[in-house]
């Protein structure tokens, strides 16, 4: 997904000067690549995160459309203030670019929690003036690069680190706010998904759908602003709802969606899935500490079939 | 009266009609931003704040916004009847300076340790554009104790960029207690030359350092438009003192946020030749 980003992210800086690429010491090979064709449009700030997102603030100020790239948790966390007071309070033009979101740096989750974005969605929905967003695959991922720079104002776009599976094809439309539909074989469950963890999410509902279940499956990539009418829309007719999310159950895309329906009066019961008051266990691959989380596909199959159930496995 | 004296005046006065404000921060900055704007060592266009042309100044220590405001006043970016709203629901000017209201604020500060990295995120841009505008980024002494400074100059150096300059507002005070109290065991070289210990780690960086008395504009001027070395960021001590004007308050840690008491209230008026009939003024205005 990564490669996705910076191919994108090339054509753009090749087609626009006014677009810089801000590392801290966070690219890869292909960074220097493009710091080779576009030395003039790529810094590296050393690792100091706080520094960037300020710096961010002053290029926008004066005309440039900087991408500030680096892993998720040190953005939303060690430079949220930054965030907050520098590009949002001031509505600079600054993209916020969160790699290894969620529980994933790259096909392997060996770095643990210090290294897992699971409450970012909680600290940044809250910000003003912040367009936010997670993508689930490489192809949405360059729809959402082009999307982010044709969009004027503060934006912090999250995404995956590795081969993440595409599901998607090149009819994808992106909407800002709606949710875009994955699979569908009838009305009486709805699951919204968000980020990378849309691929167990798939085949969980896939498997859902083949034992005869009538399911939805949705995928969010706008965390905010969320398009209340469109989820109320998706839902419609739904006997449940559930959310699934590398994230914890507090602030994120369950709660999200748990504020449009307790608003709007509507009587679905809504299950979030994800991480409920704690941090993500063990180390291993991505897919092994899904697993162990409940968040690979037979934890999803397994948990929304158990609540449908009223609790006992069939 | 001296122009200095008509801002430690208009300061006070805007404080008082607003019932708050870091008073001892601001005057110690008086004749700092007397010497940019009022001596026009910046070049600015209060009638066009958004003027290509302009030297940009960046009030890092945003608690010290009075001053920024009795300035920004005296040379007309906004009329001297708005510092007479100050903290107040109907009026532009707050606690800490918003970009998005107050014309000549090029950004918004509060929290400290923001203000130089967005000074060199402004500094990277011209430079990239090839132009000759000015960046001067005022930072407190206190400040520096904030990690994200440090991170900012080492950006600063590292980006070699000599159309930046950062004054340190060095009083000598924080919030609680004296700066060389509170940290003086963290600098490497001992009181006495404080001013030369915050030097020492600029220098160390990688940028050039002077000093001067933060209380002399001519000092102040000849200092920030003599000779510097090509390709590295300048950084001048500004020696201050916090309060500055005022017997009761200077040098004082007590005053970092408080109003005179009616009794010292006497006081601030004859030092600074308010009358009651301005300050009755200040209430009727509000």
């Amino acid at each position: 997904m990564q490669k996705a980003y910076i191919k994108t992210l090339y054509d753009i800086m090749s087609a626009d000067k006014r677009v810089c690429s801000l590392l801290s010491d966070s690219g890869t090979d292909y960074d220097l690549l493009m710091a080779r064709d576009f030395p003039a449009q790529c810094f590296n700030f050393g690792i100091a995160e706080q520094n960037k997102v300020a710096v961010a603030s002053g290029m926008a100020k004066m005309g440039k459309i900087p991408f500030v790239y680096t892993t998720d948790v040190f953005l939303a966390y060690r430079a949220y203030e930054f965030i907050r007071d520098d590009v949002c309070f001031q509505r600079r033009n600054v993209k916020v670019m969160g790699m290894g979101m969620g529980m994933g740096m790259g096909s392997w989750s060996t770095l643990g929690p210090s290294h897992h974005s699971t409450e970012a969605l909680a600290a940044l929905r809250a910000l003003p003036s912040l367009t936010l967003l997670c993508a689930a695959t490489p192809l949405e991922l360059t729809r959402l690069v082009r999307f982010v720079y044709e969009t004027n104002g503060p934006v912090y776009l999250r995404f995956g680190m590795s081969a993440e599976e595409e599901l998607f094809g090149e009819d994808y439309k992106f909407e800002l706010g709606k949710p875009i539909m994955l699979l569908n074989s009838g009305t009486d469950v709805t699951i919204f998904v968000t980020g990378t963890v849309a691929a167990p999410a798939y085949h969980a509902a896939k498997k859902l759908r083949d034992n005869g279940i009538a399911i939805r499956l949705y995928n969010m990539p706008t965390l905010k602003p969320i398009d209340d009418a469109a989820i109320l829309d998706a839902l419609s007719s739904s006997k449940y709802a559930f959310t699934v999310e590398e994230h914890s159950l507090q602030g994120g895309l369950g709660g999200a969606i748990a504020e449009i329906l307790a608003e709007a009066g509507e009587e679905v019961p809504l299950k979030r899935l994800g991480l409920d008051n704690c941090f993500a266990k063990g180390y291993g691959t991505t897919a092994d500490v899904r697993k162990l989380n409940g968040l690979d596909t037979d934890g999803i199959y397994n948990q929304i079939v158990n609540h449908i159930n009223g609790g006992k496995t069939k | 009266m001296d122009i200095s004296k008509e801002l430690r005046k208009q300061i006070f006065l805007t404080a008082y009609s607003g019932g708050v404000g870091h008073l001892a921060s601001a005057f110690s900055a008086v004749e700092i931003l007397q010497m940019l704007y009022i001596d026009r060592v910046m070049k600015f266009n209060a009638e066009n704040p958004d003027w290509d042309e302009r030297d940009y100044f960046i009030l890092s220590k945003g608690h010290g916004s009075l001053v920024l405001y009795a300035t920004l006043a005296q040379v007309g970016f906004f009329p001297k009847a708005e510092l007479y709203k100050f903290c107040q629901p109907d009026g532009i000017l707050g606690g800490e300076p918003n970009t998005l209201e107050v014309p000549g604020v090029e950004a918004s500060t509060g929290s400290l340790g923001h203000g130089l990295g967005i000074g060199i995120g402004i500094a990277l841009a011209l430079k990239s554009y090839c132009r000759s505008n000015f960046v001067y980024v005022l930072v407190g002494d206190g400040e520096c104790q904030e990690g994200s400074i440090w991170e900012a100059v080492m950006s600063g150096a590292a980006f070699g960029l000599d159309n930046l300059t950062v004054i340190i507002d060095h009083n000598r005070i924080q919030k609680m207690d004296f700066v060389e109290k509170t940290m003086g065991a963290a600098r490497h070289v001992r009181f006495g030359g404080g001013q030369i210990a915050l030097g020492e780690q600029f220098r160390s960086f990688g940028w050039q350092v002077k000093s001067c008395d933060g209380h002399d504009t001519t000092a102040l001027r000849e200092t920030l438009t003599g000779e510097w070395q090509p390709d590295k960021p300048r950084c001048v001590i500004a020696e201050t003192v916090k309060g500055k004007g005022l017997s009761l308050m200077e040098n004082n840690p007590a005053w970092h946020w408080r109003m005179p008491s009616k009794k010292e209230l006497k006081t601030f008026c004859a030092e600074l030749n308010i009358t009651q009939e301005e300050l009755d003024e200040c209430k009727r205005r509000i």
